[in-house]
């Protein structure tokens, strides 16, 4: 069998040992310009090719079905301006096949594709470990980063500078203070505007774009040394593991199997409503997609269709897990999505964790537009209400929360029922009509206002008043001073620090 | 070159720091002549040769051989800062920051070694100084691509954070220890970090700091403006956190040790140090006070006066007019507060309408007083949620009865703090 040049040239280095009898590669990891010459074998048997050549004339025009996925598969994913280039060295593979009559035996579902026909594949695709350097990591995408290490060592002072301060023992004062002198030199010390004197020198420099030179030198080094991998797994599902080590392109599944999965899995969560299941294998999706260096609108609907799940199952650690790698896909500009939609859900969040810092940030960050959606400016109203203890029109917008922002609020509803209530036991005397309460806090019912006092050991102090105007017309109060106590304590526990998984 | 190194060999035989200091400032005025006086294959032995020139004709020398190699080192990276700054028709800052870089690691390098003296510490002031200058530079000329970076300036604020290291944990003797240097590197080390939206990272320096506490001079002793920056930068740590207390201590010493003359340090401390008092002793602004501050009056004084007048509609209109700049310096939650005053005076002024000692007002009369100055039409349910709030926080003494839909206010003191 002689080994075809294409095989010869090794411009795919992850490839699986193949069962059929052809390739023994020679050259492993020379680049792709060895191709162009065809391997010493390969010219000595020119004669036998041309007669199998004849022999296989009949079977040409039949392909089998592996090589059609295989041919759909290159295309998908092939960025456009490749196309041509694409064609080339499919046609090329493909009549390699037929030649060294390959093409029945070659397993074309886990056979590499063209080069050219991934994204920013490269040849070194061998080095495949995400986890190195802050560059390549697709997750780090935030300006602060804890590592700020230091180094200090012990000092070696001068003696002669030891013995000079023994001189002056009883005094600590501050050195400069001593060593005031004038010059006789004729330099200018730093003035206050110093720095403005530097912008105003090099100003000039500004105004042109300079900086292409430092820029390519910078991206050259910026731009990941480990491609990322393209995966060949085929099944849809998969349970979702922990990577512990460089993943491995067989078990993970490239793009257009996962756009199958995301399919399966919608109509599976209708169907079944098995939240366990569901998160299981959209994280094993998610983390599919981040081994691949995936960021398109089909990532921003996996990790949206995620989290909005995650919402509905009051699962906040997944849901914010999802949320800051939406924050970071937005940001990026990567179109599609909802993104008003789930700065919305962000700002009800920070109300949830009390994180006033973020907060501010994200006010700060508010665009005119973004001021102008309903949900965003749902969420301001919800937070002016909070900040306020404005408790009326809090429940009032609480009952009418666009898209799935109930879900969210219903995470600190609770908390802030009891905020409220504390208020009203501090400020209503003898008592307050029960039924206030659960129209002011809310409720839709009586008898849910009922579960709520008494989950929180209040409920000895709902009473029935005989009302002496109204005719024999009892009325069910809360007792304010007397719940007091009890309101106080378990507001106090609900506000307690939130602490969630995946908090940024 | 000679000019350069010869002021080198004048601030060590002055032990003068700041001159030695401008030896190597990004606005030192014989910057150009440097960059042009040597080239890339002769500068390491020219600036060797100089220094060592220098030395030899002092009396007494200044430094031995490791001495020279460890200034030599400085200026040779000074050099190439010259060089990237006055040798290109256009300054590339990426190169500028590379090479600063180079030049402060020297130095810090030269004060761990234990080479140094406290009177040259200058030295690391101004090598830390123009490092963040120019990493800031240099991150801006690359955003300016389209790039969304601030590398440089992080990778700078692990520099700095070595030179704090270099001064804290010096263990000579206080009169010629690096302590003394620590304040002024930390001021800048907080400049960063706000910068960069790191806020946290300062909160690690003060732990640094008061986990060596007992062996630091006293803050006082410190130079005063170092002293000011630093307790403005702990106001600001402070008020972030809501711990309003500490940050009122914190920004009142800054605000008292500020020099007269220093018109924009004190509108900075002014900033957080007023919506500090409105939340702390309920204080506002006057006129007075504001006066020299162009901004600061034209955002604080209305707001101030609608406080005072329990003008509600324009506190809200107010606040909404400098929600941008009150959001981008962080205080737009905290003056937010502000409105419970606000409804606090407009329901004291009922009370006051209502006649003396009068305790029983009806909650009409307060939902008429509200609707009014808030321009909105209320319902009965949310002027009682504001009442109650006021009675929860402690604004208003007295309770509410629902059933006769009446106030009843406290004999004496229903509004505490305010006289009445």
């Amino acid at each position: 069998m002689t080994t075809p040049p294409w095989r010869a040239a090794g411009g795919t280095a992850v490839q699986r040992p193949s069962f059929h009898p052809v390739a023994i590669r020679k050259s492993l990891g020379k680049s792709n310009n060895s191709s162009t010459y065809p391997t010493a074998q390969a010219l000595q048997q020119p004669q036998q090719q041309q007669q199998k050549q004849q022999q296989q004339a009949a079977r040409r025009t039949q392909f089998p079905d592996a090589l059609k996925a295989y041919v759909a598969r290159t295309f998908e994913d092939c960025p456009s301006e490749n196309k041509a280039e694409v064609e080339v060295s499919l046609k090329k593979i493909i009549t390699d096949a037929f030649e060294n009559e390959t093409v029945w035996t070659i397993d074309w579902a886990t056979y590499p594709l063209p080069a050219a026909a991934r994204r920013q594949s490269t040849t070194n695709s061998d080095k495949m470990d995400i986890s190195s350097g802050d560059d390549s990591s697709p997750i780090s995408n935030s300006p602060a980063k804890n590592n700020f290490n230091s180094v200090s060592k012990g000092s070696k002072r001068k003696l002669s500078s030891r013995i000079a301060s023994d001189k002056n023992e009883f005094a600590v004062t501050r050195p400069d203070k001593k060593y005031k002198k004038t010059s006789a030199s004729n330099y200018s010390y730093e003035g206050p505007d110093a720095f403005k004197r530097l912008d105003k020198r090099y100003k000039r420099h500004q105004t042109k774009n300079v900086f292409s030179h430092y820029n390519a030198m910078h991206s050259a080094l910026d731009s990941p040394a480990f491609a990322p991998i393209v995966g060949r797994a085929t099944n849809l599902e998969k349970r979702y593991l922990r990577l512990t080590s460089a993943p491995d392109p067989d078990t993970v599944r490239p793009l257009h199997v996962l756009e199958k999965t995301l399919e399966l899995l919608k109509s599976k969560w209708k169907a079944e409503n098995n939240y366990s299941y569901i998160c299981d294998q959209f994280k094993s999706l998610r983390q599919d997609l981040t081994v691949q260096h995936i960021k398109n609108d089909f990532t921003i609907n996996v990790y949206e269709i995620h989290a909005r799940i995650a919402l509905e199952k009051a699962d906040l650690g997944e849901y914010n897990q999802c949320q800051s790698q939406l924050a970071n896909l937005y940001s990026e500009k990567i179109p599609g999505g909802h993104p008003h939609e789930f700065k919305a859900y962000r700002i009800l969040y920070l109300l949830h964790t009390c994180n006033r810092t973020d907060m501010n940030d994200i006010l700060a960050s508010l665009t005119p537009a973004e001021k102008e959606d309903r949900a965003i400016l749902h969420a301001l109203a919800v937070r002016s209400a909070v900040a306020g203890g404005n408790f009326h029109r809090f429940f009032k917008l609480y009952l009418d929360a666009p898209n799935m922002g109930g879900y969210l609020m219903d995470s600190f509803i609770d908390r802030e029922r009891l905020a409220a209530l504390a208020a009203i036991c501090k400020s209503y005397r003898p008592d307050i009509p029960f039924r206030h309460i659960t129209e002011e806090l809310g409720f839709e019912n009586d008898a849910e206002c009922e579960a709520f006092i008494v989950k929180h050991n209040a409920g000895n102090f709902i009473k029935t008043k005989e009302s002496s105007k109204d005719e024999g017309n009892s009325k069910i109060v809360l007792e304010t001073a007397k719940a007091l106590p009890t309101i106080e304590g378990a507001k106090a526990a609900a506000f307690k620090k939130v602490d969630i998984k995946g908090q940024i | 070159m000679e000019s350069i190194i010869r002021a080198w060999r004048t601030a060590h035989a002055e032990e003068n720091g700041k001159l030695l200091a401008s030896t190597i400032s990004l606005t030192n005025t014989d910057l150009e002549e440097f960059a042009y006086s040597t080239n890339p294959a002769r500068v390491a032995e020219d600036i060797f040769r100089s220094l060592e020139y220098e030395n030899n004709a002092s009396r007494p020398k200044i430094t031995n051989k490791t001495g020279l190699e460890a200034w030599a080192e400085v200026y040779v990276a000074f050099w190439k800062v010259a060089q990237a700054l006055e040798r290109h028709d256009e300054v590339e800052w990426g190169q500028v920051y590379a090479a600063t870089k180079d030049m402060t690691q020297a130095v810090i390098r030269g004060f761990q070694n234990g080479l140094w003296d406290v009177w040259q510490l200058e030295v690391l002031y101004t090598a830390c100084k123009y490092l963040r200058y120019v990493a800031i530079r240099s991150d801006e000329a690359k955003r300016s691509n389209g790039e969304d970076t601030w590398k440089s300036l992080e990778d700078a604020a692990r520099v700095i954070n070595r030179a704090f290291n270099v001064c804290l944990n010096d263990r000579a003797e206080l009169a010629q220890s690096r302590k003394w240097g620590t304040y002024y590197i930390i001021n800048i080390l907080f400049k960063t970090y706000f910068k960069l939206n790191a806020i946290t990272l300062s909160k690690n320096i003060l732990k640094a700091l008061v986990a060596n506490t007992t062996e630091m001079p006293d803050l006082l002793d410190f130079r005063t403006s170092d002293v000011v920056t630093f307790k403005y930068y702990c106001g600001v740590i402070a008020f972030l956190d809501e711990d309003y207390v500490k940050a009122e201590e914190h920004l009142e010493m800054a605000y008292q040790l500020c020099h007269k003359a220093a018109q924009k340090n004190k509108e900075l401390i002014l900033t957080y140090l007023i919506p500090t008092k409105l939340l702390t002793r309920r204080q506002l602004p006057s006129a007075t006070l504001l006066k020299p501050y162009p901004l600061l009056e034209s955002l604080f004084l209305p707001l101030a006066k609608c406080i005072k007048s329990g003008d509600l509609r324009g506190y809200d209109e107010n606040l909404a007019r400098g929600e941008d700049w009150f959001v981008k310096k962080r205080i737009f939650l905290t003056l937010e507060r502000g409105r419970d005053i606000t409804l606090r005076n407009l329901f004291r002024k009922v009370y006051l309408a209502a006649g003396d000692s009068k305790t029983r007002i009806p909650v009409d009369h307060f939902k008429a007083a509200v609707s009014w100055k808030s321009g909105v039409e209320l319902e009965t349910e949310e002027v009682e949620c504001y009442l109650a709030n006021m009675i929860y926080k402690g604004y208003i003494k007295g309770y509410i009865s629902r059933e006769k839909g009446m106030v009843v206010l406290s004999g004496s003191n229903a509004f505490p703090g305010t006289g009445v």
